[in-house]
């Protein structure tokens, strides 16, 4: 019989492989369709009547259904941001960049977004800024039919009309 | 609470960035030994274990806790595994003291672990998900613009953020459990590269491995310890939906009215004179200013006023995070758990070189998912 | 056993399981059963306490997948609550812990999770250690074969009587709106289907299926106000064992026995038998004659009525399995059980398990009449 070894083996390198098939749901199904058209919906409260942007079927402050589902702007406010100096795992962006809250006209929540053509240090809270879409024809119905937001110029907006929406 | 608890026992690992010497049953086993050996107790004297960590994803085993129900002593026994995002640690901890506090359980042990080496901790906390825009680096990505917030809201100055820092790594020094134990300056944080602006490199927590068990008994057995106990005067978990509009990130209810609820309980009315000694959570330099607003230690705008006059240091007025906190040593899972034992072990007088002098009444407290889910405990050396 | 607090089962809903509900992610299929819960109650989202869910990240295919949970389940303002990555019935365990503590009077206990967004059988390999075990590849069905090949080397059954169980469930299973197999069969037929891994045949086996539970509990005194006929809680145990396969005799299962016995002896009552009717978290018929051993129950007596919901082997949603069981004696004592109602019945005994061969266990005894007086 042979020795045994010296050394035990101290890791095992094992890659987990899972396949998942995910549902969209139909309201987020409709949103991304939507968006190749260059549209961005969101669903509205049935007690409340605010607007949730991605749409979502029930309003989590208010319990009830969010049955109808409503076109907001593609232009709103940035309420918060950080400028990112670390790459994005799923995404080629050139650092830094800025990751920001969006508060869209219309909507009651904010989303995630990139803001582009300004440089980092100038973008700030309070800042108006516009969807820039893909061209037509390369638009696919995802999240990236939106490929960032970037300033309009207006006037800055008031903090009361967005502090309450980070 | 329908009868008194108390913690009996801590155990804590040293938390670093990979323990390449044991593996996920061997880091957990150690600290259920330490915990046993600290209340002078074996497994046979234990009704239950109740477990908690963060997502499966970090170590790829999807519930671990039926592979680990043997390093754990629990063959035979009631197991339960808690995940409360972030505060798991801590919401762990407190189911364990309902167990206790029902009557229907005698001693419970508690364990929260987290082998972050294991696995990719980036890829297990921000998978690329389909139908969301891939834009959020890591935690830190998440949080940043929340500190911004703070900032624009209280005009807070730049260096508060890496001053928390300083005074997180002072701590550290005297910790031999935690991971970072270096001391930096101001200028030494303030010179590490910018992740996530308005946080530095330096103003974020590490990724450690780590677990940290406690024995959790009922008030009578507890008399009959060896040591003196911590007795668990109250604790709550609460949690709150995202997408609230108008809810605050900044300040979340649920971690006020979690707070509120436990101060009450306690029969704490003035937070900041009454309790000695806080462990909070703190992932991100700037949440320490922000949870002290969060948490009615100070008015709002003021948290940050505190820190920048020294109040939190150690031997100050209330020295936060003695043992150096989430900035210091963070295996995620575990990191809530530890506040809680750190804020027992303050109240037991048993911190050893991170002692607070005199310590009597201490907050344990940890949060969670987009600052959402709320945990917290506060212990005291009286019954 | 001293006087513990009366606490009862007062609403229980479900979505129909199905294969793959291709409208509605996890929490979208949450929110209308947590509505439906607690508007057969009549009470309002602020009237309930506390709040507790089942999930599991690896089964969601992310990582907090319970957060989004929040979301639809009336959690503004902030509510006291907690998360357990398992099957929902430990959560109203914990529930029930809670009121003993006097910490709470009512709670929701939700179960979700959108099994067939990924592959249950790769997921569940993924349980065992990550050493010895995992890297077999043994899933969940195999493991099980392991169980059902020593428990017939035992001598203890007969394939026979694999196929007549399976085959009992399923029929039993015809009358259940909530299935997701609700065609009638024989044993003879089940016996003939393709081996999945041997000596368990496809026929013996759930499918994989979906959906979204919610249980609304409550303690003495609101328990009334919410339901006309609450089925209270008489006794409830659960234990775990090692997960080594090699370790523990498959061919019995000590967890599940001892569990039982405790959850009886809270009952007050001297044996299994002496129950109306048993809901089984059996995934396969070898594991619901290894219970039923347990249990001292012989499945072939009539009695007690032994899963006449059809069981997990008519429909098999991960996180939410276990809790049905305990809905079901929720239905069949509160006369809501429909063309699957036991008549008569008035005590139940419901189970559920977690892990590979039945490593962990839960028991409840529940009675249309109150425990403690």
């Amino acid at each position: 019989m042979n020795e045994p070894p010296k050394e035990g083996i101290k890791y095992v390198e094992t890659t987990v492989r899972l396949p998942y098939h995910y549902v969209a749901g139909d309201y987020k199904a409709l949103y991304l369709l939507a968006l190749k058209e260059k549209r961005i919906l969101g669903s509205k409260c049935d007690t409340t009547g605010k607007v949730f942007v991605p749409p979502i079927v029930a309003s989590p402050e208010s319990f009830a259904p969010c049955s109808q589902l409503v076109e907001v702007a593609d232009r709103g406010v940035v309420t918060t941001f950080c400028v990112v100096n670390i790459p994005v795992i799923g995404r080629n962006l050139e650092l830094p960049y800025v990751a920001a809250s969006v508060a869209l006209d219309g909507a009651a929540i904010s989303i995630f977004a990139l803001i582009q053509e300004c440089k980092p240090q100038d973008v700030h809270m309070g800042m108006r800024v516009e969807a820039v879409w893909k061209p037509d024809g390369e638009r696919q119905g995802d999240h990236e039919d939106i490929q960032y937001f970037r300033p309009t110029g207006e006037p800055d907006a008031p903090p009361e009309t967005y502090i309450n929406r980070l | 609470m329908k009868r008194p608890v108390a913690v009996v026992g801590v155990g804590q690992t040293h938390h670093t960035t990979r323990r390449s010497d044991v593996n996920i049953a061997g880091l957990v086993r150690e600290a259920v030994d330490l915990a046993l050996r600290d209340a002078g107790l074996e497994h046979k004297d234990i009704d239950a274990v109740i477990i908690g960590k963060a997502p499966d994803m970090l170590e790829g085993v999807c519930q671990p806790e039926q592979f680990l129900a043997g390093a754990l002593g629990a063959h035979m026994k009631p197991l339960l595994r808690v995940h409360t995002a972030g505060s798991v640690g801590a919401s762990t901890a407190l189911t364990a003291v309902t167990h206790v506090a029902s009557g229907l359980y005698e001693r419970v042990l508690t364990v929260a672990f987290e082998k972050q080496s294991e696995g990719n901790a980036m890829w297990a906390l921000s998978p690329n998900m389909p139908f969301v825009a891939p834009l959020v680096a890591g935690a830190g990505g998440f949080f940043a613009p929340y500190c911004r917030a703070y900032i624009a809201r209280t005009g807070a100055p730049a260096h508060i953020g890496p001053l928390t820092v300083v005074n997180a790594r002072d701590n550290a020094t005297r910790n031999e459990h935690a991971h970072l134990r270096e001391p930096m300056s101001l200028e030494d944080v303030m010179n590490t590269p910018m992740l996530w602006e308005p946080l530095r490199f330096g103003e974020t927590c590490p990724s450690s491995d780590g677990a940290i068990a406690m024995i959790i008994s009922s008030g009578d057995l507890a008399k009959k310890g060896p040591r003196k106990p911590a007795w668990v005067k109250s604790g709550y978990s609460y949690a709150e939906a995202m997408w609230v509009p108008g809810r605050d990130q900044v300040s979340p209810k649920a971690g006020q009215v979690c707070a509120k609820h436990v101060y009450d309980k306690a029969g704490i009315t003035d937070p900041w004179n009454q309790i000695d000694t806080a462990e909070i959570y703190v992932p991100f330099s700037w949440f320490e200013a922000m949870w002290l607003e969060n948490l009615g230690f100070r008015g709002v705008g003021e948290g940050w006023k505190a820190i920048d006059r020294g109040d939190t240091k150690f031997g100050a007025h209330l020295p936060i995070n003695p043992s150096g906190g989430v900035l210091c040593s963070n295996p995620i899972g575990a990191s809530g758990m530890i506040r809680l034992g750190e804020a027992a072990l303050q109240v037991m007088g048993r911190a050893g070189a991170h002692q607070v002098e005199g310590a009597k009444t201490a907050l344990g407290h940890a949060y969670g998912g987009g600052a959402q889910y709320f945990a917290m405990w506060i212990v005291s050396s009286q019954e | 056993m001293s006087k513990l607090r009366n606490v009862a089962v007062v609403g229980f809903a479900q979505l129909p399981v199905v294969a793959r509900d291709e409208h509605r992610t996890a929490t979208e299929m949450l929110y209308p059963v947590v509505r439906q819960a607690l508007q057969e109650c009549g009470v309002h989202r602020d009237g309930i306490d506390y709040q507790i869910a089942g999930s599991t990240d690896y089964m969601d295919g992310r990582p907090f997948g319970f957060v989004a949970a929040l979301d639809v389940m009336g959690a503004w303002p902030p509510r006291q609550d907690l998360h357990l990555e398992m099957d929902a019935s430990f959560c109203a365990y914990y529930a029930w812990v809670r009121m003993q503590a006097g910490e709470c009077d009512t709670a929701i206990v939700v179960g979700h999770g959108k099994t067939s967004e990924g592959d249950p059988q790769r997921v569940l390999n993924l349980q065992l250690d990550p050493y010895y075990q995992a890297p077999l590849g043994l899933d969940p069905t195999s493991t099980a074969a392991l169980q059902a090949s020593a428990f017939l080397a035992r001598g203890a059954a007969t394939a026979a009587d694999l196929a007549a169980v399976a085959a009992r469930n399923r029929n039993n299973g015809v009358r259940n709106p909530d299935n997701q197999l609700r065609s009638p069969t024989t044993a003879n037929e089940l016996a003939q289907s393709p081996w999945a891994v041997e000596p368990l045949r496809q026929g013996y086996l759930p499918p994989v299926g979906e959906t979204a539970t919610c249980m609304v509990l409550a303690a003495e005194g609101k328990a009334e106000t919410l339901c006309d006929k609450p089925v209270w809680i008489h006794g409830v145990d659960h234990r775990t064992e090692l997960q080594t396969l090699g370790a523990r005799d498959l061919s019995r299962s000590a967890g599940a026995k001892l569990a039982a016995e405790r959850a009886l002896a809270m009952a007050g009552l001297a044996k299994a038998g002496d129950v109306d009717v048993i809901e089984l978290m059996a995934a396969n018929p070898a594991e619901e004659l290894i219970l039923l051993e347990a249990l001292g129950v012989d499945p072939r007596a009539g009695k007690p009525s032994i899963n006449p919901s059809g069981g997990a082997l008519c429909a098999n949603p991960v996180m939410s399995t276990g809790l049905i069981r305990l809905g079901e004696t929720f239905r069949q004592l509160s006369g809501r059980a429909g063309e699957h109602g036991v008549a008569g019945a008035s005590r139940a005994l419901a189970h559920a398990a977690q892990g590979h061969c039945l490593q962990t266990n839960i028991f409840w005894v529940v009675g249309s009449q109150r425990r403690w007086s």
